[in-house]
């Protein structure tokens, strides 16, 4: 009998453990707002800590309980939570699922908030735009923390070894290839190049830059079709000889050993084109070793100089929290109106206006000093990117980037298709994802 | 224990302490594997609720060129690794089955790739077999050959792979080959070794046969192992160049976390299951059949 009560009595024990895990952590006061808020960058814990620490000091009985999900985790999990109508109140967004996220209604509409008080004084409304315009509706469902754009990051050592002048942010694309020829050296004569003058594979961020660049672009946006115009096409091309034709840059099969971001701070190649959130990256990781600049991306002879590729990264609020108005005020802080440059990403441009006129954000004395002014003018000129529904799979990015338009590049560079076969495949391929999406 | 009742109704007690181990079967396993069944007939993106279309994604799978190139793919994978991983994890057992001094630090080394993180073992191999600086090539071009694209190359990538699977995983085998040798009467080598026999004949005729029943044991763990595939092919190809190296698991991943298509990538991991079952029935019936203990 006693076994039998035993047995009984650990089993409910097991059992109430279970059940007691998927409870609530703690009880919460009836005057207490909880907000809950779900970022994507662990990096971000220690600048997370004081934002929050700040923003509850400010706001009495307002308490923030900070998620933080690995990058390629995230999606998976906030989408779980979307399912289950439990989204947290204030999470990051990506312009990537802006537009499959608004469109299903699982985003804040915050034009109310917007008409009612004064975010356009303190953010830029230009950014707001873009966040408008990647939606597809005519509201605004996120509040953008950053923009985030693409720049040409160069070697100086490699650039004054050479002899040559630093890009300037008028450059052309010839002027761009001179560059990369005189920078393309084999230093110890062996007949292998030591070091490449650019870097570049089919990623986005290395392709969308030159496309936008010469005011082309890759998918029609009445059809909603793949179609790049002649003016992505050259874009494509010119890159694709720089490999094949004017060997300044290797074929992405002889970079297999690297990850990517790391050829250019390796001093494999002189120039790189990538995100600006890089800065961040390249301070941290190359100190003082190696002394580098950035440049706007060359504009192609079909482009507006002040075009530029670029999205903003952003934060939303549930459909359903219960507290939209301390949402409202949380998010808006969390993007910028309450916190410092200290706690924001060096290279990400920053959507308010106080942190983004910072004198300290070009600060002179980290690298790349007052180059990074030009992303504040880029943040001010008109702005294109590729993002639809379905663009993961279609562009080919993270677990996927040998396949789709990634892919289709990666092809043309390795010599295992024509340029033209490459392009024929491939937009087949491409076009059966959009047409799922796109009826 | 004669006339001990376990009919289901009859006792409680032993239910009960299996209870939170058949509740963990129930919700972590047979739902999942039901439920994925049900999804592998709809559209669903994680976010709203799941459109029921029929066969549509079993249509759409055995249309595909790309599909068919996975599965072949996944076959390749597959004979490269079972028949890689038996022949050289019986080499290593046979190899290391001698008594010497310092022999438990070979057994140990040869087994640490085992358990050693996939992500780090696809980093150092990715270093290794790098075009323009990795070792191996560095060692290729110094005997004046030209050295391939072990990765980027569309005909190597997915073999280069499978090689690395098998050497990570040769001294899982190479254990349990050990532990079939080690079951062999060491009388019976010697009968052989005083008939005449020498190490190769002894091998052939006396080890290999007695040992058939591990080898069948290893061959149905080594064929389902061979389809669990994904930790290496994302850390070393991402199933490139193009789909060269894709198979059916890193294609489940692909569809079910990257492009959210969760209903289609439960369609290509039953066709997965069906693979794996059939195989499995197959080499069940073989060992009931053909691979009874000698003795």
């Amino acid at each position: 009998m006693k076994k039998k009560l035993l047995a009984i009595l650990l089993v409910l024990l097991v059992i109430s453990t279970l059940f007691a895990a998927g409870t609530k952590e703690a009880a919460v006061t009836d005057k207490e707002i909880v907000l809950d808020w779900w970022t994507w960058d662990p990096d971000m814990v220690e600048q997370n800590k004081t934002i929050m620490a700040t923003f509850e000091a400010e706001n009495p009985g307002v308490k923030i309980n900070n998620t933080m999900v690995g990058t390629a985790e995230y999606w998976t999990k906030i989408r779980i939570q979307a399912n289950q109508n439990r989204l947290p109140d204030v999470f990051t967004m990506s312009s990537g699922y802006l537009e499959e996220w608004a469109k299903a209604g699982l985003l804040y509409n915050l034009d109310g908030f917007i008409e009612k008080d004064d975010t356009f004084d303190v953010f830029y409304k230009s950014i707001f735009d873009t966040n408008k315009a990647t939606s597809g509706t005519d509201s605004y469902y996120a509040i953008p923390f950053a923009l985030v754009t693409t720049v040409l990051y160069y070697n100086k050592d490699a650039f004054d070894a050479a002899g040559l002048a630093y890009p300037t942010n008028d450059w052309t694309w010839d002027e761009f290839k001179s560059a990369a020829r005189k920078l393309t050296i084999d230093t110890n004569k062996d007949g292998k190049i030591d070091q490449w003058g650019y870097w570049f594979y089919g990623r986005y961020a290395h392709i969308e830059p030159w496309v936008f660049g010469n005011n082309g672009y890759l998918v029609d946006n009445k059809t909603m079709r793949f179609a790049p115009d002649k003016n992505a096409m050259d874009a494509i091309k010119m890159l694709t000889d720089l490999v094949l034709v004017d060997k300044v840059a290797p074929a992405q099969r002889d970079m297999t050993s690297f990850k990517q971001q790391d050829v250019f701070p390796q001093g494999v190649a002189a120039m790189w084109i990538d995100g600006s959130w890089f800065v961040d990256i390249l301070r941290k990781n190359l100190g003082d070793d190696m002394r580098w600049g950035m440049a706007k991306v060359p504009t192609g002879p079909n482009g507006s100089k002040d075009m530029t590729y670029g999205w903003p990264d952003s934060y939303a609020i549930a459909p359903n929290t219960k507290n939209p108005e301390m949402a409202w005020k949380f998010a808006r802080y969390v993007a910028g109106e309450g916190i410092d440059l200290d706690v924001y990403m060096a290279g990400k441009i920053p959507s308010a206006k106080k942190l983004a006129e910072d004198p300290l954000f070009a600060d002179p004395k980290k690298q790349p000093g007052t180059d990074m002014n030009l992303l504040i003018e880029q943040a001010a000129g008109p702005m294109k990117n590729s993002y639809t529904m379905g663009w993961s799979e279609w562009r080919g990015y993270g677990g996927s980037e040998t396949l789709g338009l990634n892919g289709t590049i990666d092809a043309i560079v390795n010599g295992h298709s024509s340029f033209e076969d490459a392009f024929n495949k491939g937009t087949k391929n491409i076009n059966s994802v959009l047409t799922r999406y796109y009826k | 224990m004669a006339g001990v009742s376990y009919k289901w109704h009859g006792k409680l007690t032993p239910w009960l302490f299996i209870l939170p181990t058949v509740i963990g079967l129930l919700v972590f396993r047979l739902v999942p594997i039901v439920s994925s069944f049900y999804l592998s007939f709809t559209d669903w993106s994680l976010l709203g609720s799941p459109a029921f279309l029929k066969l549509g994604n079993y249509k759409e799978l055995f249309g595909s060129r790309e599909f068919l190139t996975i599965i072949l793919n996944t076959f390749q994978f597959s004979c490269i690794y079972v028949v890689g991983s038996i022949v050289l994890g019986l080499a290593l057992a046979t190899l290391i089955n001698v008594q010497f001094k310092g022999v438990s630090f070979f057994r140990a080394a040869i087994y640490l790739p085992v358990v050693t993180s996939a992500v780090a073992v696809g980093i150092v191999w990715n270093w290794m077999l790098g075009p323009t600086y990795g070792v191996i090539n560095n060692i290729i071009s110094a005997v004046g050959l030209t050295p391939p694209y072990w990765l980027g190359d569309m005909k190597l990538s997915l073999n280069t792979v499978a090689f690395v699977q098998v050497w990570k995983m040769s001294g899982y085998y190479m254990i349990l080959f050990l532990a079939g040798l080690q079951n062999i009467p060491s009388e019976t080598l010697e009968a052989a070794r005083v008939d005449g026999a020498n190490p190769v004949q002894s091998f052939f005729r006396i080890t290999l046969p007695m040992l058939l029943p591990t080898v069948f044991f290893v061959l149905t763990i080594a064929i389902i192992d061979s389809f669990k595939n994904f930790e290496l092919i994302y850390a070393m190809t991402k199933g490139g160049p193009g789909n060269s190296s894709n198979t059916l698991v890193y294609d489940v991943y692909l569809n079910a976390f990257v492009y959210y298509r969760v209903g289609f990538a439960s369609a290509i991991a039953y066709i997965l299951l069906i693979f794996v079952g059939l195989l499995t029935i197959g080499n069940l019936y073989i060992r009931k059949h053909y691979a009874q203990p000698l003795d």
